[in-house]
């Protein structure tokens, strides 16, 4: 069977401006990952790693290069479209969680789905709060969870839309070692039930370890690490 | 839309959103019970004055009223009425007195009330009714000089009439203050037969009006293209009245206390925009990445902000309307009167402040919360993009829009606007100086001095802001302060409890040491004696009246009656010198007639005195003090010239109650000599003042209320950071006492400086309100610069120390977790 390209990347070159001038972060990088894939992007503090997981997704315009989400360019959107892609194939696990303070747990997992315009948002949201673990703590706003359950919080929203490519920023930043564990547990799990396409950005070499390709950023480079 | 409204209702729960709702709450709501409460106020003084002049609108002429008037009268449904006044001999047996009588109609007064008694020289009762056909009202100094009592008669020409009351006051007599001789009023019914009008006879026709607003004004621009010269339409509140002047400045007071709510509403709602779109920035960016497009958002936030604005407005002028409510009933208390119901009509001016509002300050942030990038989840560098001063600049010409609106004109916004700019700039000049000089001289964080003063610096630019909205907020207070206790002391400069109440005309010479001791004896105050000669300024530099304004049109008054000339050697209580030289041989001119004749010092004017013409130079030019109730002139020649003619003489006093009667008793000894009393005038005017000055106060009181409100949300909003750096320190080993002293530094601090910076520009303002808006005299407030500084430091550390509570009280752990 023919495995099909989740995200195509061709020549992308991204320049920004700093105090100092003009800054090229990414320089010529191509990838292929496929529909289902699991691609760790690793590499040092400041490497540019957020920020090509940010283009990846289409949050910012890239300088130059193509970007294709299922075959469809980046480069021929607006804001409007890209939004529109967002909530088609994408979900977003991020380091410091970013759930709506004025939110409960429920209604966080609910605002992706409330947002496609679907009625049934409250079940499905309840649904995966429960299999992270979290039925106990539907009303609980962000500030009354620990991190752990923050990020739990968090992974049950970004699945609630079945997203076909997750992006994760750095999902286990902010935890402890056992709340790590349960989250890239949880996060693995959910991943192959629904045979998402993940990208993470990580530190975490024992998460890296657990993708099926690693990339490495150097330099405004990104090298597979055999 | 039920998305948009479920996020609204969730957001509403949080608390988020309630600081806004609540800043629109407040803005719309002051606005409303101000304008509301001018309204009434309004009305009351119009009502007041309206009974002065026995009518709502009045049509003095000094020929009969053409029946067309009253044709037209009756079209629109007004209520008229009729006074025919003129002076004639009225007869008791053989003794007769010169009075000056007026026949009214049955409906006269349409306002107010003739005071009336049965006994003489008694203080009277209200009576609305005219006197009967066939009955006339005698002052009682016209009863004691023509010897009668009630029930006897008395001959008005071919009339024999009967005396029924003894007159004390006569609704419309404050507008004819030139009525010397003794008053009687009779009905018109009466007239034709007494046959004393005759063609020649110098007589004043009155067409009194009242009655709906609309129709009267539709009455008054039916009416003035038809009037001549002898015919003057005239309202209660006159510009260039007493009362029209003090009531003219409490309005002036009451808009300025209305625009300042305005502005006070503007930094509420911009504080509140400010925190809304600072909680909403990630969240918006949170709910981009997860696929809300940009016209989504645009729709969310349109149906929001609507939903926003209409729970704001609606509460709000609840709200605005039961303040005014409580202030007027208060006032009532007071006052013993109450006020007339506000119109429902000026409740407009609260949903304009609160479109504004919404307009101004939360459009642009909604747009800067649109734009933000959905990559600043993962570089929250990224946040702020969009040009602030823009923002704030949206903001500020649609708070300056809404003054104008409120105000209906320029100036007063425009001072308050060039103030506020103003006040901007040093706030940022000083702020920054002192701030970083603060900084300079602390190194270390062992006291709490100096972690608070390092902090004033550290946060340089939300700190400067804080600088700005305290120090607006309590520059508005002072503002309020200083002109209210102005204005207050002005009024009762103006009028103190012994202001003369009585003038004393047509005195002979012979007779001034006389009366001298009889008012002596009495112990009645009094000032001194004027001499005056009537004469009539024929020409003005060579170029007859005539010739200069060939039809009377805008004839200046000094050309246009005799007038009342006078010497005197040295300035009169009340006259100021403004140019020239009181004692050279020529005229000394009052500075607004001159200024209407366009006259200066040098023109020369020609006088017809007694049939001697004579010219004189301009040589002074003076400023008159008309409130001050002495006798005064606006011409004043050498005593050389005038001293030639026959002279009578003018002086005022101050009669109290209790030596009324045997003033009057004493002054009937001299029947020639006429007597103005104008008390009751006064008595209404210090009671409108009286009223207005406990208004004020009570406009001041909700408006520094607001302002406190204001105050506690300023603090709020920029509470979080010092929360957390509390927090910090806390968990750091610090003792509460530090933590709290170094509060107490940067707000005391922060309030001292705001407080100083508030007096110095409060000061600026009040001189430029007390020149353009008030025209009065430019005075200096030193109460401002201790109660400024006091205010800030007490006020606003008190509320930051209380709003910070928790972080002393609160285990460490929990706030932080909290940010």
């Amino acid at each position: 069977m023919l495995v099909k390209t989740a995200i195509k990347v061709t020549n992308l070159t991204h320049t920004v401006t700093a105090n100092t001038g003009d800054l090229t972060i990414l320089k010529g990088i191509n990838i292929d990952i496929k529909e289902g894939e699991s691609v760790a992007i690793v590499g040092a503090s400041g490497s540019g790693k957020s920020t090509l997981l940010g283009l990846l997704a289409g949050l910012d315009v890239n300088t130059s290069g193509e970007i294709a989400l299922y075959d469809q360019a980046f480069s021929s959107m607006d804001e409007e479209q890209r939004a529109l892609m967002r909530g088609q194939y994408v979900g977003f696990i991020f380091q410091s969680f970013h759930l709506l303070p004025s939110l409960q747990a429920v209604e966080n997992v609910m605002l992706p789905v409330e947002l496609k315009g679907d009625k049934d948002a409250r079940n499905k949201a309840e649904t995966l709060l429960d299999k992270v673990g979290l039925s106990h703590r539907l009303t609980h706003y962000p500030n009354q969870l620990s991190g752990g359950e923050q990020q739990r919080v968090a992974i049950a929203r970004a699945f609630a839309c079945s997203p076909k490519i997750l992006f994760a920023d750095e999902p286990t930043g902010n935890l402890d070692e056992g709340n790590g564990k349960i989250i890239i547990e949880q996060l693995f799990e959910l991943n192959q039930s629904q045979g998402t396409t993940l990208v993470m950005v990580t530190h975490d070499n024992e998460l890296a370890k657990k993708c099926d390709r690693q990339l490495v950023m150097t330099a405004g480079q990104l090298v597979e690490k055999e | 839309m039920s998305f948009a409204f479920r996020l609204l209702l969730r957001d509403i729960r949080s608390g988020d959103i309630l600081t806004l709702i609540i800043a629109l709450i407040i803005s719309v709501g002051t606005v409303t019970a101000i304008s509301l409460f001018i309204d009434r106020l309004q009305l009351s003084f119009e009502q007041q004055s309206a009974s002065l002049m026995a009518a709502d609108r009045l049509i003095r002429s000094d020929d009969e009223i053409p029946q067309s008037w009253l044709v037209k009268a009756s079209e629109l449904s007004l209520q008229r009425a009729e006074n025919t006044s003129f002076s004639t001999m009225i007869f008791a047996g053989d003794t007769l007195q010169l009075s000056q009588l007026s026949a009214v109609t049955d409906r006269y007064p349409l306002k107010g009330a003739y005071l009336v008694d049965d006994t003489l020289f008694g203080t009277g009762k209200s009576f609305t009714k005219p006197p009967q056909k066939g009955q006339v009202w005698l002052s009682s100094r016209l009863a004691s000089l023509l010897n009668v009592k009630i029930g006897e008669q008395v001959e008005v020409g071919e009339s024999r009439l009967t005396v029924a009351k003894y007159l004390v006051r006569d609704p419309g007599s404050s507008s004819s203050a030139f009525a010397i001789a003794p008053r009687a009023v009779m009905n018109m019914a009466d007239l034709a037969s007494t046959q004393v009008i005759i063609p020649g006879s110098r007589v004043r026709y009155s067409l009194l009006l009242a009655g709906n607003r609309a129709a009267l004004n539709e009455f008054e621009a039916w009416v003035t293209p038809q009037l001549n010269e002898g015919q003057r339409w005239r309202t209660p509140t006159q510009k260039g009245e007493r009362i029209g002047d003090t009531i003219g400045k409490a309005e002036s007071f009451l808009l300025l206390a209305g625009t300042l709510a305005v502005i006070l509403s503007g930094i509420a709602m911009a504080l509140a925009s400010v925190r809304f779109v600072k909680r909403h920035l990630m969240q918006v960016a949170v709910l981009k990445t997860l696929g809300a497009t940009p016209k989504l958002l645009v729709k969310v936030f349109f149906i929001q902000f609507t939903l926003l604005f209409v729970i704001g407005v609606v509460v709000g002028l609840a709200i605005g309307w039961g303040i005014q409510g409580i202030i007027s009933s208060l006032l009532s208390e007071l006052m013993s009167t109450s006020l007339p119901e506000p119109s429902i009509s000026r409740l407009w001016l609260g949903v304009a402040t609160g479109f504004i509002s919404m307009v101004a300050f939360c459009l642009p942030l909604m747009q800067r919360l649109i734009k933000i990038s959905p990559m600043s989840v993962l570089q929250p560098s990224l946040k702020f993009e969009q040009n602030t001063l823009v923002i704030y600049s949206i903001g500020f010409i649609g708070m300056y829009g809404l003054m104008c609106l409120y105000t209906k004109g320029f100036l007063l916004p425009t001072i308050m606007t060039l103030a506020l700019v103003g006040i901007g700039l040093l706030v940022t000049v000083i702020g920054f100086t002192v701030f970083r000089l603060g900084r300079s001289l602390t190194s270390g964080a062992t006291s709490g001095w100096q972690i608070g003063l390092a902090s004033l610096y550290r946060r340089l630019v939300p700190n400067l802001f804080q600088l700005l909205v305290f120090t607006l907020i309590i520059m508005l207070g002072l503002i309020l302060v200083g002109v209210k206790s102005s204005l207050v002391a002005d009024w009762q400069q103006q009028l103190p409890e012994d202001a003369p109440n009585h003038y004393l005309f047509n005195v002979q010479a012979d007779q001034i040491p006389q009366i001298n001791t009889a008012t002596d004896q009495l112990g009645i105050l009094r000032s001194d004696w004027f001499p005056m000669v009537r004469g009539r300024v024929i020409s003005a530099n060579g170029e007859s009246v005539q010739t200069l304004y060939p039809e009377e049109k805008g004839e200046p008054e000094i050309y246009e009656r005799e007038l009342n000339l006078t010497w005197s050697e040295t300035l009169g209580k009340g006259n100021k010198l403004v140019s020239g030289d009181l004692a050279a041989d020529g005229l000394s001119i009052e500075q607004r007639v001159a200024q209407e004749a366009n006259l200066s010092l040098g023109d020369t004017l020609t006088l017809n005195i007694g049939g001697n013409i004579i010219t004189l130079p301009i040589t002074s030019i003076r400023t008159v003090d008309w409130g001050s109730m002495q006798p005064n002139f606006y011409l004043i020649l050498p005593k050389e010239i005038l001293q030639n003619y026959p002279a009578n003489f003018v002086s005022s006093s101050f009669i109290s109650d209790d030596n009324a009667q045997p003033f009057y008793k004493a002054m009937s000894q001299f029947p020639t000599v006429s007597i103005l009393n104008i008390g009751d005038l006064l008595k209404q005017i210090q009671n409108v003042i009286s009223q207005l000055s406990q208004a004020i106060q009570l406009v001041l009181l909700c408006i520094l209320s607001a302002g406190g409100l204001v105050l506690l949300s300023s603090v709020r909003s920029t509470l979080e950071e010092r929360l957390e750096e509390g927090a910090l320190l806390r968990v750091l080993g610090a003792r509460k006492a530090l933590v709290q002293q170094a509060l107490f530094v940067e707000f005391g601090a922060l309030g001292l400086f705001s407080g100083l910076i508030a007096a110095a520009g409060a000061e600026a303002c009040l001189y430029g309100l007390q020149v353009f808006v008030f025209q009065s005299q430019a005075s200096w407030h030193p109460l401002l610069w201790g109660l400024g500084p006091l205010i800030g430091v007490c006020i606003i550390s008190a509320i930051g120390l209380f709003a910070s509570r928790t972080v002393l009280n609160v285990p460490p752990m929990h706030l932080l977790r909290e940010f």
